[in-house]
């Protein structure tokens, strides 16, 4: 498809909201940072307006015929060229509205939530800066842009989760994060370069028509995997996937917008965004459903021993993501993309929510919120429990709907397997799901001291209702989401009739078993009177602690870290370093200084022992001279 | 352009005529002494951003040229010429001089004798970068070396005699392969001049391109911190006071792959040819090299020092691939990597001056007590990393491109390097400036306005140039295309 | 008599002696003397090649006027020398002063 150039109105439209949050970052951070108000209504106002332009911007090109392109050269040399523009098309416009609309809104949001903290204006900035670099993410227009908004989010991210960087942790994990994301960035460039030297173009409209005829099979698999690398560190996947836990470190609207619905959905963006790319490669996108797979099971399983609120929605933003991930994988475009953008919704909601138990009660462990009185707050209670619906897969909301899509391209696939992984993640992603609920909603009478200090109970009413408002917004979308299934597939795919994904009958009854009996044992173990709240796992102490300690992946990072990095070669560089490189020229230079101190036994210090010697070598030189 | 300006002359002298005054002044008035410097600093900044201005990049080549003969029997020219590659690093030199004089202003100890000796340097280093005779070029290269020893040895720290020592006996040794290198071309040219153009243009012999190479590869560089030359670098940074390491790592390390880059690959293309191999291996050595090592420091400049080790390797390895991407990228880095040195440095100066400190295990939330210096310090930190909108990033991404083109084992090699490099800067600043506020330098006071202005203006130099590359790589490009075309 | 051999062994015979008191006198006063007769010598050889050989008669005298010039230049620099290591050592005699034994 060739791309028409945009009209004046869109490209004001299009740069307005590409914009404007850099220059909320600039004004805050450089100049209003210490008037909070101010710094606040700024960086409000820049992201109110990309939202407005990003929803006009949708609608109006609903039915468009052709993708519309912009760009400049940012960078040129050497045949390498970077270009900052934007492509428009329905992916990158539905994206761009998911990113502006949860940004705006955890925006809203953070007024309330961040009432008084000293670093309020930082905290816009930093939020401002994510809302530019990950807007300009969306609508790239090639790789290499995609690739540096790509890094800033990154940037962003670290910045963000270490904000409360006083505390080790929170630095800890914000370091955690950047490095290991930038582990698979490393094999993201990488792909770049193979694409680039070998392609020669890094738009993505000319990989998606070219690259399949112009790159051989073995070139253009190598660098989907490499640039899949990328995805699985962003995306917090297989085996680069504890990152993400760690990350809820950052305050938890951070956690809402960047750890949940948009930045780690960057990488199944990714993936969709150069799907046709992928499709020809089907070794690729084997190892992109195998990876999502493996990932989806994994992290089910850490999430449903976790007794922290947001772990559990870490570990379930994970394993989502590698749902999607296997939907794309199974060839499933548009059922990846559906689950995003459902995802988006009701995982930002569920954050969200935690965050107003959090702020509230002081304190991240559902059981102890349970008990000092969360049900207390209705409004949060009744959207989590929505919300965590809809995660379960629970009909009619959004979550369902885009499940059932992702099953049904499984389904489709020659290996059963995995559409039987894929209903076991959905029956775990059930039981974790309604444990949390049961716990919350049916406090346990224990002798444990109830009441936990330190939360912010008495809090102001506006505040409170500042953080209820998104809650709601978020809900709608929760609750309506999935009935505008057709209507995003026929706009993502561009109106052509075509390759429907087959729709199975007995799959729907089969998920709808499936999440039923998640539900139910978690309704036998939480949720039925005089329940133990004791899950089936505290019966097989190995296996919850290998799931509580995360599979032992992070240990095996320690020691890999400790000691093949820092203990041997960091070490044995720094050893070489002193003692061979430095050591040898400090040798040599004694060395020298020791010929010197030899030598000067020479020098008797008397002149005229001296005058002697020199006289008697001019005539022995004489001598030769006359004789030869 | 024969009624021009003498702009380069200008450029060149300007300092030097600013030491003449001070020298001339008592020494009790510092006041004086400090304004002579910036004033000649900033004259000499306003006009390398004229000159910048005027450039006519459609043009291109040697421009703004003034030659005069000095020794015409031997072949000793005065002649002066920018290009592409040498404009922006006469840019970055103005950049570091100006806010190092400014940044120095508070010192106390022999006020005089600081400034004559730092603008005699800055001279000599202006002299590098704008020379196109051999003859002066060596001279200048000489002059802006040797007042390394008395700034470090009298105005310096942390072993300070043996820091000074260790920097000057390197760099002379790297001088003392320059010198025959230079004498050896001038008479295998056969041509009996100095004229860095007129030898380039008539061409070397192979044989002797090859030699030549070898000596001006690693007597340049030497101070370009190669791998495994590179241990002076570290040692001589802790010891040096603030602005001295800023104009050292900043500008000084950069006249070593200048050097490289102006003498060695101008007349020697094929001598490059050669040796390219091994210049890439040393070149990503250095890279991995210095991340690792820098990973397992205690000291902060030892680990600025270290990170400049690796990010000079970075120059060297887009030198070394030959083709017009990468070495514009290893000269956009010099650039980026110049302001983001002595931006780390002058933060770190601004640290020790009111802690007493830089070791790391003493610090730790900083960023309480000094959010300005920490600020500075991180953005420096992430400029390191290659964060993108910062200068370094196009130059690193550049050379990577280029690098992996060229040898794809090596260039994996050097990205690797930059995992390692996030992981090491991380770490400095998580443990020297995140944390509780750190109550034994809790009355540690922040940087005042005045001097956070000059570290404002690097930050500020390297978002511009992270923002938009184009500033500087649309003009080093069109002196690097036609370089590259040598290399066939 | 009168030809250029008769003066170059005036010459040699003054170099000699010259040198030889150079090395043997302890004394500093003693060994500027005969390093003036050392460079008289080599005056003696330039009027010598000029009255002889030399074309322009006018280069040799030139050459010995400079070794004079030269000649009392050094003598009143060395007596300067000499004059300081006195007031430091008390002492004109050479093997006091041993300073730059290594």
């Amino acid at each position: 498809m060739t791309p028409a150039a945009p009209n004046d109105y869109v490209l004001g439209l299009a740069l307005l909201t590409m914009g404007l949050p850099l220059l909320a970052f600039f004004l805050v951070f450089f100049l209003t940072r210490r008037s909070v108000g101010l710094s606040c209504f700024i960086s409000l106002a820049c992201s109110a307006v990309p939202l407005l332009c990003a929803w006009s911007l949708l609608l109006g090109h609903w039915r468009m015929p052709v993708p519309l392109l912009w760009e400049v050269v940012w960078m040129s040399s050497g045949g390498a060229t970077a270009t900052f523009g934007f492509l428009l098309d329905p992916l990158s416009l539905l994206m761009l509205t998911i990113v502006t609309s949860i940004s705006f809104l955890v925006q809203v949001y953070s007024l309330g939530y961040m009432a008084g903290d000293p670093g309020k204006g930082k905290y816009y900035a930093f939020l401002s800066l994510f809302a530019w670099s990950m807007i300009s993410l969306v609508v790239a227009s090639g790789l290499l842009q995609l690739y540096i908004f790509w890094e800033l989010v990154g940037l962003s991210s670290y910045l963000l989760i270490g904000f409360w960087h006083h505390k080790f942790s929170a630095s800890e994990a914000g370091k955690k994060a950047f490095v290991m994301t930038r582990l698979g960035d490393l094999g993201f460039f990488l792909g770049i370069i193979v694409i680039l030297l070998h392609l020669g173009d890094l738009s993505i409209l000319g990989l998606n028509q070219n690259a399949a005829l112009k790159l051989g099979p073995g070139l253009l698999t190598a660098s989907a995997l490499l640039i899949f690398c990328g995805v699985v560190g962003k995306s917090a996947q297989f085996p680069l996937l504890t990152w993400l836990p760690d990350a809820m470190e950052g305050p938890t609207p951070v956690s809402a917008l960047l750890h949940s619905a948009t930045m780690v959905a960057a990488g199944v963006y990714l993936v969709s965004r150069i799907f046709p790319f992928y499709q020809a490669s089907p070794e690729a996108l084997a190892v992109v459903l195998a990876i999502g797979a493996v990932t989806m099971l994994l992290s089910s399983t850490m999430a449903m021993v976790a007794r922290d609120i947001k772990q559990v929605w870490a570990y379930s933003t994970v394993s989502q993501l590698g749902f999607m991930l296997m939907g794309l994988g199974a060839g499933g475009y548009f059922a990846g993309v559906f689950h995003l953008t459902t995802h988006a919704a009701f995982k930002a909601l569920l954050f969200l929510c935690s965050g107003v138990f959090i702020h509230h009660f002081g304190t991240n462990d559902f059981f102890v919120m349970s008990r000092s009185g969360a049900r207390g707050l209705k409004a949060p209670m009744i959207c989590l429990s929505v919300a965590g619906a809809a995660l379960s897969g629970v009909w009619p909301l959004a979550g369902f709907f885009s499940k059932e899509s992702v099953m049904g391209v499984l389904a489709g696939l020659s290996n059963p397997l995995w559409l039987v992984v894929g209903l076991l993640g959905a029956a775990m992603t059930a039981y974790y799901t309604f444990r949390l609920l049961f716990v919350m909603w049916r406090p346990c009478e224990s002798a444990e001291d109830p009441l936990h200090g330190g939360g912010h109970g008495e809090h102001a009413a506006w505040a409170y209702w500042v953080m209820v408002l998104p809650l709601i917004a978020l809900a709608v979308f929760t609750v309506f989401l999935g009935w505008g299934g057709r209507g995003l597939e026929a706009f993502l795919r561009w109106h052509q009739e075509g390759v429907a994904e087959a729709h199975h009958g007995w799959l729907v009854w089969a998920s709808v078993l499936v999440v039923a009996s998640g539900v139910g044992l978690a309704w036998l173990e939480f949720g039925r009177a005089g329940a133990a709240q004791a899950g089936f796992l505290s019966h097989l102490p190995a296996l919850e602690r290998l799931f509580a300690r995360r599979w032992y992946l992070d240990d095996l990072y320690r020691l890999l870290l400790d000691y093949v990095v820092y203990g041997f070669f960091s070490r044995l560089f720094t050893i070489n370093d002193r003692r061979v490189v430095d050591g040898g020229i400090d040798g040599f230079c004694r060395g020298t200084a020791g010929a010197g101190w030899l030598l000067s036994f020479l020098q008797s210090g008397l002149l005229q022992f001296n005058l002697f010697s020199m006289v008697l070598v001019i005539a022995l030189v004489g001598l030769y001279f006359l004789l030869v | 352009m024969d009624n021009q300006f003498p702009y380069l002359s200008a450029v060149l002298l300007t300092p030097a005529l600013g030491m003449l005054v001070i020298l001339f002044l008592p020494h009790r008035s510092t006041r004086a002494v400090r304004w002579v410097s910036l004033a000649s600093a900033g004259l000499c900044l306003g006009l390398t951003l004229r000159l910048y201005q005027i450039y006519d990049q459609g043009a291109a080549g040697l421009q703004f040229v003034e030659r005069v003969p000095w020794v015409e029997s031997l072949g000793i020219f005065w002649h002066l010429g920018v290009d592409g590659i040498s404009l922006p690093l006469v840019l970055l030199t103005s950049i570091v001089f100006f806010t190092g004089v400014w940044t120095m202003w508070e010192l106390s100890h022999r006020v005089k004798e600081f400034f004559a000796l730092m603008l005699l340097m800055i001279v000599g280093v202006y002299g590098v970068f704008l020379s196109l005779d051999l003859f002066f070029l060596f001279v200048w290269y000489d002059v802006s070396l040797f007042p390394m020893y008395p700034l470090i040895a009298i105005w310096g720290s942390t072993r300070k005699e043996y820091g000074a020592l260790k920097l000057t006996l390197y760099l002379l040794a790297g001088s003392a392969l320059v010198l025959p290198g230079i004498l050896y071309v001038y008479f295998q040219s056969g041509l009996f001049t100095f004229d860095l153009v007129q030898i380039a243009q008539a061409g070397l012999a192979p044989d002797v391109q090859y030699l030549g190479f070898f000596l001006f590869l690693f007597g340049f560089g030497v101070l370009a911190g190669l791998w495994p030359f590179h241990t002076w670098s570290p040692v001589g940074h802790v010891a040096a006071p603030t602005a001295v390491s800023m104009i050292h790592a900043g500008v000084l390390m950069k006249l070593g792959a200048y050097g490289v880059l102006r003498v060695g690959m101008y007349l020697c293309p094929q001598g490059l040819v050669e040796w390219s191999p091994l210049f890439a291996l040393l070149a990503t050595a250095g890279i991995v090299y210095g991340a690792l090592v820098g990973l397992a420091q205690t000291d902060l400049k030892y680990v600025i020092g270290y990170s400049s080790v690796s990010h000079m390797g970075l120059v060297s390895l887009g030198l070394a691939t030959m083709t017009a991407g990468g070495i514009s990228g290893s000269v956009f880095q010099m650039f980026a990597h110049g302001i983001m040195t002595a931006l780390f440095f002058s933060s770190v100066g601004h640290v020790y001056d009111r802690t007493h400190t830089k070791l790391i295990p003493e610090m730790g939330g900083m960023a309480k007590v000094m959010p300005r210096a920490s600020f500075f310090f991180i953005l420096a930190a992430l400029a390191g990393i290659g964060v993108p909108c910062l200068a370094s990033f196009w130059a690193e991404l550049l050379v990577f491109i280029n690098g992996y083109r060229a040898y794809p084992v090596l260039g994996v090699a050097a990205v690797l390097g930059l995992v390692v490099s996030a992981l090491f800067m991380l770490r400095v600043v998580q443990k020297t400036f995140y944390g509780e506020r750190n109550e034994r330098h809790g009355q540690a006071p922040d940087m005042t306005l005045a001097m956070t202005l000059p570290r404002a203006m690097l930050a500020a130099t390297i978002l511009l140039f992270g923002l938009a590359p184009r500033l500087a790589l649309d003009l080093i490009n069109t002196a690097t295309t036609p370089l590259a075309g040598m290399f066939r | 008599m009168n030809s250029l051999n008769t003066y170059l062994f005036m010459a040699l015979l003054l170099f000699c002696i010259g040198l030889l008191g150079l090395l043997k006198r302890r004394s500093l006063i003693g060994m500027l003397i005969s390093v003036e007769l050392m460079l008289n010598a080599a005056g003696l050889n330039f009027m010598a090649f000029n009255r002889f050989l030399a074309p322009d008669p006018a280069v040799g005298q030139v050459m010995v006027l400079f070794i004079m010039g030269i000649a009392a230049a050094e003598a009143a620099i060395a007596l300067s020398l000499i004059l300081a290591l006195f007031r430091k050592i008390r002492s004109v005699n050479v093997e006091q002063a041993r300073q730059l034994k290594g």
